[in-house]
């Protein structure tokens, strides 16, 4: 024990004596919860429409105005003379062009059917889905209020609840799956390139020869990173409150469990990463394609995982932030119990057996 | 007109309020093989690195091979061979390909790289190591490799800074018979070592402590004037009356 | 220039990268699996949203509504044996993502002429998920409606969407990729290689040969450029074989300003070498950095969607400008002129960068 103890010592004095690297190691999830929690917003709003309008009728000017005034659609970069619609969108300066033929406002007061035309530029696919659905909408209701009043009855109106989340943002999805992403990173990575580094310099060999068993060596090296992991989770939780409103249901205690199993099956993560190279450079390289990534993209963190193909699909089962990430959503959001959450749970704890028995074969093979 | 390998006249290099080289003086001549003793953080390393070109002095006047350290440092590169304490060649890299690098580097031509290589291999005996990653060597040989880089491009002066710690005995021999043979062809050589044996084969030596010269001589010359029996009595003797001035 | 120096040192450079086998795997295999991934996996559409259905009116009508709802694959509807009580219970074991509880009169509503009320219950910890659904369900609730009453829309709303018709995500992925790609390969690499050479004490000797401070620099950039230049080409060799990713633009111009790109993340690379001494800091600087750079680009969600401050914010990532370019050249064939604005900025960008990081390395020690 005491050895461990003076390894785990030497390694924090190693990070303490860096103030750059703690630093960042604070400050990278501040920063990522900040640009998760503003940044990245499914809803698509602000969308740069330009229209040209051949009609310049009172009704014209009433759709666009309609257009205008929802939060969805803003004016376009610079102002839009009747001009040929592929170049305003070649040029970036509108996501859509909206056209109105002359003979709208006829039309409209005549009730003929009358069409309208949309250039929408596909080379942002979320604003391209997002301008079809929203203009859907609202040229829907304009024309429903010209319809003769029987008609509309008879219809389905959805009364909507949304339980958890009733406002829908997007910073209350995304800034919990973060601690996911922020535990893997400072478990696998950090750990990983340790490790390598020890090996670069030379000073592991040195480490190997003192009276100190390799799994100790590890269990030292491994604990200031356990709580730098714990601390930078709860630094999230803090934030996540704070800044996003974002609440927190479930049981704390409950959640440190999970979090520490999440932990171990990083961290052996980061050994077996170790174990297979030799370079910091290498090291780094690696994790990042091998944890950072997978952690991110398959793990419904962002992507939702069963619109994914099969492989990818049978790939995230073995990844364990898959879990983690519905188990903290499940805690924060909708304080879901132990029972509730049975399944991730077992999934969590079966991987992180695994991976752990691996790591430790591995580590023990390069050692002897 | 014969003009000194290397000139200082008053010397310094602060580093804030730290005096790491206080007020030096010293010349060296052509073709002299030259000692630079100090205990541990002197100011040996800070001094070579200004003479090498690598760090601006404070104040005072240097030259070496006749250039300005101020103002003439890539001519001053030019002209000398570096070896540092640490062992600085690229250790995932053969001998063969660090030599090929620091030659290209040095802008000789390839005919004359594979040329030098061939000559300093026979000369240091490396043919069997060049092949070799260059970190897998044994410190002897590597050091050998390091010596090997720094005379490349065949320099007027050599600064080797500390070239034999934790080098055998057998390996320290030769590799001081290269130092003498290059001496012997006139090339200046300017060595820091922690062995006393090493200090006397030079033909002058300095001793440095807490950034001051304190004694600047023939290694015979200063043993006899301080009435002790060899070099490495003098040395500590000097230090600790050194340390008890100071305290 | 000296050209026997620079040679020796960019040789040395790729001698050190390809003698490492594990560093050759990942350089191949990095952009591969990050382009299948994204390829696959980046696709905001949500599709098959488990919806819980308690149908209290087990009519035809209903169970007709519910095939509809099923129809697009936008739900999959599975009748709920449970109670509505349940329905929470049922969020928190994610077995469900929405409820859907239509009541004992519907049928009597929609044909008749009241209106018939159907509840709908969305789990919002996925905010997305659950917006997405509800517009869906809306949709096509009043398309059900429209053709059980068989009213007419007098307006029409016809769309045209240009250079990517079908909406394919892995068509607008793929140049995120690449920009991606240029960015993390070479801010870090360049950051860490001249730290290494620090940390090892090569860098000493290196500073001790004649060689000029633009020949040392130019020798330690040049490799990465080239490696950051090759992982863009197996990028977009991979991106138009496997996912037939069209390519509207010029060729010639995406690679010319992919340069200029290079010069800004060359730089931020050597100045994050300058301002540290180990690699592992070097390697956290570049990090910090990258994620900034994807997350604010536009890589997943537009720059227009993100509030004001972060907007600001995006103006000092150059990766937010060449983004525009990729997707500009390879989606909407965009020329030069049509990117200016874009290209302005890097020039800048680059020049501001190199500057002071230029300045920032000297060959002195101190």
């Amino acid at each position: 024990m005491r050895k461990i103890y003076y390894i785990a010592r030497k390694e924090i004095y190693h990070i303490l004596r860096d103030p750059r690297s703690l630093m960042i190691v604070i400050a990278m999830p501040v920063l990522m919860t900040f640009l998760y929690g503003f940044a990245i917003n499914m809803d698509i709003e602000n969308i740069r429409l330009a229209v040209v309008d051949y009609d310049r009728s009172t009704e014209s000017k009433d759709l666009i105005d309609a257009f205008y005034s929802s939060t969805y659609f803003s004016e376009p970069r610079a102002a839009v003379d009747q001009g040929d619609s592929e170049a305003i969108l070649k040029s970036g300066d509108a996501h859509a062009v909206l056209v109105i033929r002359p003979g709208y406002g006829e039309a409209l007061r005549t009730g003929r059917e009358f069409a309208l035309g949309m250039f929408i530029d596909g080379s942002d696919n979320n604003i391209a889905a997002a301008v079809q659905n929203y203009s859907q909408g609202l040229l829907l209701t304009s024309a429903l209020e010209l319809l003769p009043a029987g008609q509309v009855s008879g219809g389905i109106r959805l009364t909507t609840q949304v339980l958890y989340n009733p406002d829908l943002k997007s910073a209350q999805f995304f800034v919990p799956g973060l601690i996911a992403l922020i535990l893997v990173m400072i478990s696998a990575l950090l750990t990983s390139i340790t490790i390598a580094r020890e090996k670069e310099t030379g000073t592991m060999e040195q480490l190997l020869t003192a009276p100190v068993t390799p799994v100790q060596i590890l269990i030292g090296k491994i604990i200031p990173y356990v709580f730098i992991a714990l601390l930078d989770g709860a630094l999230i939780v803090v934030i996540a409150r704070i800044v996003f409103d974002v609440p927190f249901l479930g049981s704390h205690l409950l959640m440190l469990l999970y979090s520490l199993i999440y932990i171990g099956a990083s961290l052996a993560l980061g050994i077996l990463i170790s174990s297979l190279v030799q370079t910091q450079q290498v090291a780094m390289m690696f994790a990042l394609t091998a944890t950072m990534l997978p952690s991110v993209m398959l793990s419904g963190f962002i992507f939702a995982i069963k619109n994914m193909p099969p492989v990818l699909h049978g790939i995230s089962y073995i990844i364990p932030a898959r879990y983690f990430v519905r188990i903290i959503r499940g805690i924060m959001l909708k304080g879901a119990g132990a029972e509730a959450l049975i399944f991730q749970g077992l999934a969590l704890v079966g991987l992180m057996l695994i991976m752990m028995t691996i790591a430790a074969r591995k580590f023990k093979m390069k050692v002897a | 007109m014969s003009e000194s390998a290397v000139t200082i006249d008053r010397l310094s290099r602060h580093f804030g309020q730290f005096k790491a080289v206080d007020d030096i003086s010293l010349t060296v001549e052509q073709g002299e093989t030259f000692g630079f003793l100090g205990a541990n953080g002197a100011g040996k390393t800070t001094t070579i690195r200004m003479l090498t070109g690598l760090l601006l002095p404070t104040s005072g006047v240097g030259t070496v091979a006749g250039y300005d350290v101020f103002t003439e440092s890539e001519q001053i590169k030019r002209s000398i061979g570096y070896m540092s304490q640490k062992f600085s060649l690229y250790p995932d890299l053969s001998g063969r390909d660090n030599m090929r690098f620091y030659g290209a580097a040095y802008d000789l031509d390839s005919a004359r790289i594979t040329r030098r290589i061939g000559e300093l291999s026979e000369r240091l005996g490396l043919a069997e190591f060049l092949d070799r990653p260059s970190g897998a060597l044994p410190t002897g040989w590597r050091q050998r490799l390091a010596l090997g880089v720094a005379l490349l491009h065949e320099p007027r002066i050599l600064f080797l800074d500390e070239p034999t710690s934790g080098v055998d005995p057998v390996f320290r021999r030769r590799f001081w018979e290269v130092l003498y043979e290059l001496a012997a062809e006139g090339v200046t050589v300017f060595v820091t070592t922690h062995y006393m044996d090493e200090a006397e084969y030079c033909d002058r030596i300095s001793i440095m402590h807490r950034g001051r010269i304190v004694e600047l001589g023939r290694p015979f010359d200063i043993v006899r004037q301080h009435g002790q029996a060899n070099l490495e009595e003098t040395f500590v003797h000097l230090i600790s009356a050194e340390e008890s001035r100071n305290a | 220039m000296q050209v026997r120096a620079l040679r020796g040192l960019i040789r040395k450079e790729f001698i050190q990268v390809f003698r490492d086998r594990n560093m050759l795997r990942i350089i191949f295999a990095m952009p591969i699996i990050q382009l299948l991934i994204f390829g696959y996996v980046a696709n905001t559409e949500v599709r098959q949203i488990a919806l819980d259905v308690y149908d209290f009116d087990q009519s035809a009508v209903s169970r007709h509504y519910v095939d509809a709802l099923e129809a697009g694959g936008y739900f999959t509807p599975q009748p709920a044996p449970f109670s509505i009580l349940d329905i929470e219970e049922r969020f928190k074991r994610n077995e469900a993502e929405m409820a859907m509880i239509i009541p004992p009169d519907f049928t009597r509503g929609l044909t008749g002429g009241s209106i018939a009320t159907v509840g709908l219950i969305a789990d919002g910890s996925n905010s997305s998920t659950a917006a997405i659904g509800l517009g869906y369900a809306a949709r096509i609730s009043t398309q059900y409606a429209r053709d059980v009453k068989d009213v007419a829309i007098p307006l029409e709303l016809r769309y045209q969407v240009l250079y990517n018709p079908e909406m394919e995500s892995v068509y607008f992925m793929v140049p995120g990729i690449v920009a991606a790609l240029l960015t993390m390969v070479t801010v870090m690499l360049t950051s860490m290689a001249i730290v290494r050479e620090r940390e090892r004490g090569t860098l000493e000797q290196l500073m001790v040969t004649p060689m000029s401070n633009w020949t040392l620099l130019l020798g330690k950039l040049i490799p990465f450029a080239v490696l950051g230049m090759f992982e863009m080409v197996l990028a977009l060799t991979f991106g138009i074989l496997w996912f037939n990713v069209p390519f509207a633009g010029s060729v010639p111009l995406l690679f010319a300003l992919s340069g200029l790109y290079l010069l800004t993340t060359l730089g931020i690379g050597l100045f994050f070498s300058t301002i540290t001494s180990t690699q592992q800091q070097a390697m956290f600087f570049a990090w910090f950095f990258s994620v900034f750079a994807l997350l604010t680009s536009g890589l997943f969600t537009p720059v227009s969607n993100m509030p004001m401050w972060t907007q600001y914010l995006t103006w000092a990532n150059p990766m937010r400008f060449f983004l525009d370019i990729a997707r500009g050249i390879m989606m909407r064939g965009a020329g030069f002129l049509d990117l200016i604005v874009q290209v302005r900025a890097l020039v800048l960008f680059a020049v501001v960068v190199m500057g002071i990081s230029v300045l920032r390395f000297s060959k002195r020690m101190a």
